[in-house]
């Protein structure tokens, strides 16, 4: 009977991704405590990575097919999706039990935690469709979910408010961005699903180029892909666990992976191939030029992480701009690492309640676990060897030398090079400095919230120690495209 | 002990000393007993190691495999196990120093200094036995960050800088430019394991090759070819047990094993197809040692002096590896273990000289042989090998040396290392002969006992090992064949 159950479930894997989370969240609001909000949104969450992470391993480690029911039409998953999936649900899981630790002490938790599962789910539900409408509405909830995340955040500060504000009317422009994207490419292709795009793609692409490069700034725009990052200062300056966590990680994966969706299906069109390399590749390089001079010049933490961690979105903007299955599993494997890095540094700033870069000042001493989880981030970040930012860079490069490309190398060089300067930084503050009296006071707090950080920390350092399955997970899926 | 166990041993030995040391931290005797022990042991695993090369027994540990076809992989070969022997008998001298300076200057963190002493030996192994360009740069990074600590132990502004400038320069450069040179041999050949006779060879046109070579000699930082030196006389400023690591013990050393790696088991003959590239860098090498000698001549402080002549001695290697001949490896093995025996001695006496008489400064240094004997001749003898006079091991180097540059039609580079070797005559030669011959200075211990046994006897016996060329060479000659010689 059980085996009957899992295998039911296996066949509409995808729906109950998608509606654990939000299951979750009406839970949540019917309870509207807090602490009992917090355990249903790790058990929801729990529950939707297992499915998602079974369903990824499945179809991309043991090469099983990917049959499971489509319903309606909305959630038809293809081997990109299962991925994707994958890496938000399991983001999503780390991020609410981190976010919902800090939270369920707080005013407004038991709604936080609602918004962190309706992001994930909105995220999923992208993951999860092939059709460009669809993926369009998933991100927009998880995007608003986002927006409400942030606004929690301040407990009725101002700067939170503004900073929800911004993100609203920056959104707003990506959605009808969008939007006319869509159009645009309805209108050149007379269908919405991204499977058949390519074939029914008219021999006048103009419009169809056009809205696709819309479709693809507005969720740039959420991704906070530089220079479309303009809510990423103001949203990270005084951002609670939950912004950091929920929006900063979940929601930089999902609208990370979304891109590379829909490139992938994009670049099946010959004749499009070469107007996505030139629309993407110099936004890669001023992606991670920018988001490196920032990350250089923060002196807020949160700042400097979230500006470090743009600086690698560039580097998966260079990953697709390749627009072959290597640059997109080397995309997915960025992608990954971005978020691992992500969970780890956000996660360990939060648990330590360190704001600014010299709060970290010899962290070692009081604060093992975090210091830990610091310096597995940072690692990643530098793309030191044995951890995932490595592969990602590896492959990256590995996928540009291949083509004679040699715009990703100098780019991720220069990119590694200010992660020496910024990583570093942040390690050799942990380690060898001393901490001023009023620092030595605050350590490792918040027990559940550490265990994000430490377990993307492990994450990080596993899967370059270990990272057969996620290479083969990243090739398999990116096979989906030419 | 099988070959592969020694293997082990001589990378997780340093590694156990540092975990023990800090186990054992007190009482003081057993920190120190553990610590000179594992040296010991490490030194027994190289001497294994030495062995089994030496009877041409295969040995390789691969550890884990982060890519396809990488792996962080260590694997015996001669010129590996010759230097990990060298490096390791010269840390039981080391450790055995470090324990009696320690006691003589009441060092306010002996255990951090033994521990990140003992993680830089562990990492240089791991350097010397790399089976591949990605465990030379993994281990390479390892040694980066353990040496930082050394470099700023003193925690003050000066030590923070200094420490700051170590780690970005060779961090930046290993990243910036090894790893890319890494990943386009990978792209390349398909793999990364080094090969007798060089995976590059008859696979590159000629503007990879010299692409290829600049990236991956420039990307060893640790060389310090100029203008990527400034880290090592900044590093100066670290405490003399940490010096010696730096400049003869792991992080120089290091340097010279990766460039003789990249240049015997990367290119092998495809060196030629870099000539353009050869030619430059060996310009900057030789026109940077007399540089590096003049500069330390100008130095007063004995610290910076030997930091501008561990530069001089360390481009000898470089120069000679460059040269794209057996004889040019074999100058650069030859002239890598010299270096290092000298070296190491050299740093001990300073930091001897430091601790018993607060001496720092070149002049004076005057008349100190008259009370300090034994410490002062073996500082002669050091530098005697330094300059390259017979019969010290640095005569055959530098000897070599010539011989390989004439043969490869390079007069003027033969010409440069001449010029700098009379110019470190210049800088070290009067030093030593002032320091034995002259009237011993009125007031010269600040701690009346003067150096104990534990502060003698290491520098002594370093200095000795610096003849032992003297007898060794044809044999050796014999023994690295097979790093020149692709076997059938």
């Amino acid at each position: 009977m059980i085996e009957d159950a899992i295998a039911l479930a296996r066949v509409h894997a995808p729906l109950l991704a998608v509606a654990a989370p939000i299951a979750g969240a009406a839970l949540c609001i019917v309870t509207l405590n807090a602490r009992f909000g917090w355990i249903i949104g790790v058990f929801a969450s729990l529950i939707s990575a297992a499915i998602a992470t079974d369903l990824a391993a499945r179809a991309l480690v043991f090469g099983a097919p990917l049959r499971t029911a489509a319903e309606g039409v909305a959630l038809v998953p293809d081997r990109l999706g299962a991925f994707a999936a994958g890496v938000v649900s399991v983001a999503a899981l780390l991020a609410a039990i981190g976010a919902g630790a800090r939270a369920s002490a707080s005013r407004d938790g038991a709604l936080t935690i609602v918004l962190v599962l309706l992001s994930a789910a909105g995220w999923l539900a992208a993951a999860y469709t092939t059709n460009a409408l669809v993926l369009m509405l998933g991100t927009e909830i998880a995007w608003l979910a986002g927006v409400g995340v942030v606004a929690l955040g301040g407990e009725g500060k101002r700067t939170p408010l503004n900073a929800a504000a911004r993100m609203l009317s920056v959104g707003a422009v990506g959605v009808a961005f969008s939007m006319v994207g869509l159009a645009l490419i309805a209108d050149a292709t007379g269908t919405l699903s991204l499977s058949m795009l390519a074939e029914n793609l008219s021999f006048d692409s103009q419009p169809f180029s056009v809205g696709f490069a819309l479709v693809l700034g507005g969720v740039a725009l959420k991704a906070g892909v530089a220079p479309f990052h303009l809510w990423v200062g103001a949203a990270f300056t005084r951002a609670n666990a939950a912004t950091l966590l929920a929006v900063g990680c979940v929601s930089a994966a999902g609208a990370l992976l979304a891109i590379v969706r829909v490139v992938s299906y994009g670049v099946v069109a010959p004749e499009f191939g070469a107007a996505v390399f030139w629309a993407l590749a110099p936004l890669g390089v001023a992606c991670v030029v920018i988001g490196s001079v920032q990350a250089i010049g923060a002196r807020d933490l949160r700042r400097l992480i979230a500006y470090a961690l743009t600086a690698q979105m560039g580097g998966v903007m260079l990953c697709v701009s390749l627009g072959s299955p290597a640059g997109f599993a080397a995309g997915l494997i960025q992608i990954t690492a971005i978020v691992g890095a992500g969970l780890a540094l956000f996660g360990a700033a939060t648990v330590s309640e360190s704001y600014k870069v010299n709060d970290i000042d010899g962290l070692a001493r009081r604060a093992p676990f975090s210091s830990a989880a610091f310096t597995f981030g940072a690692a990643s970040l530098i793309g030191a060897p044995m951890t995932i930012g490595f592969l990602g860079r590896w492959r990256l490069v590995e996928a540009g030398v291949g083509v004679d490309w040699w715009w990703p190398v100098g780019a991720m060089t220069l990119a590694s090079l200010a992660a020496v300067f910024y990583g570093g930084q942040l390690i050799e503050r942990v380690y060898f400095r001393r901490a001023q009296e009023v620092q030595a006071r605050s350590g490792d707090r918040w027990r559940y919230a550490s265990f994000p950080a430490l377990a993307a920390g492990v994450i990080v350092i596993a899967l370059g120690l270990a990272p057969q399955a996620l290479l083969a997970a990243a090739d398999a899926a990116a096979m989906v495209a030419p | 002990m099988t070959a592969e166990l020694a293997l082990l041993g001589v990378v997780l030995g340093p590694l156990a000393q540092a975990l023990l040391t800090v186990i054992l931290a007190r009482p003081p005797g057993m920190r120190d007993v553990v610590f000179v022990s594992l040296s010991l042991f490490t030194a027994a695993c190289a001497w294994r190691l030495l062995q089994a090369a030496a009877a041409g027994e295969a040995a390789r540990i691969a550890l884990v495999q982060p890519l396809p076809n990488v792996d962080l992989a260590l694997a015996v070969e001669p010129f590996a196990a010759l230097t990990a022997a060298v490096i390791a008998v010269c840390s039981v001298l080391h450790a055995l120093h470090t324990v009696g300076l320690m006691r003589v200057t009441r060092e306010p963190a002996p255990v951090r200094l033994m521990v990140f002493i003992a993680l830089c030996v562990g990492a240089v192994m791991a350097v010397a036995f790399s089976a591949n360009l990605f465990t030379l740069f993994v281990a390479n990074q390892a040694l980066t960050l353990a040496a930082f600590p050394l470099v700023a132990h003193r925690g003050d502004a000066e030590s923070a800088a200094a420490g700051r400038l170590f780690l970005a320069t060779l961090l930046a450069a290993s990243v910036g430019l090894f790893l890319p040179a890494m990943v386009w041999t990978y792209a390349i050949v398909g793999a990364l394991d080094f090969q007798t006779g060089g995976v590059l060879a008859g696979r590159v046109d000629a503007l990879t090759a010299n692409a290829l070579l600049v990236m991956f000699v420039v990307g060893l930082a640790t060389t310090a070819l100029p203008p990527l030196h400034r880290w090592l006389p900044a590093a100066a400023i670290a405490p003399p047990p940490a010096l010696t690591t730096v400049q003869a013990l792991a992080v120089v050393p290091a340097g010279g094993i990766g460039v003789f790696k990249v240049a015997a088991f990367v290119f092998g003959p495809a060196l030629h197809e870099a000539a353009f590239a050869t030619r430059s860098l060996i310009a900057v090498a030789g026109v940077g040692m007399c540089g590096a000698a003049l500069i330390a001549l100008s130095r007063q402080d004995m610290r910076e002096r030997l930091a501008y002549s561990c530069i001089a001695q360390s481009l000898a290697v470089l120069l000679a590896v460059l040269l794209a001949l057996p004889v040019g490896l074999f100058a650069g093995a030859l002239q890598l273990t010299a270096t290092i025996f000298a070296s190491a001695t050299l740093s001990m006496v300073v930091g001897s000289v430091a601790a018993v008489t607060t001496r720092q400064s070149a002049g004076d240094y005057t008349g100190l042989g008259r009370v300090m004997p034994w410490s002062l001749a073996a500082f002669a003898l050091a530098c005697a090998s330094m300059i390259g006079m017979p019969p010290f091991s640095g005569a055959w180097a530098k000897l070599w040396l010539i011989t390989g540059a004439a043969s490869a039609g390079l007069t003027w580079a033969a010409a440069l290392v001449g010029l700098a070797a009379i110019l470190t005559f210049a800088h070290l030669g009067p030093l030593a002969a002032n320091a034995l011959a002259a009237r011993a200075p009125p007031d010269p211990f600040h701690r009346p006992d003067g150096a104990s046994i534990a502060l003698v006897a290491p520098v002594v016996l370093s200095a000795a090992a610096t003849l032992w060329l003297l007898i060794a060479a044809d044999p050796l000659a014999a023994f690295l064949a097979p790093v020149w010689t692709p076997q059938p």
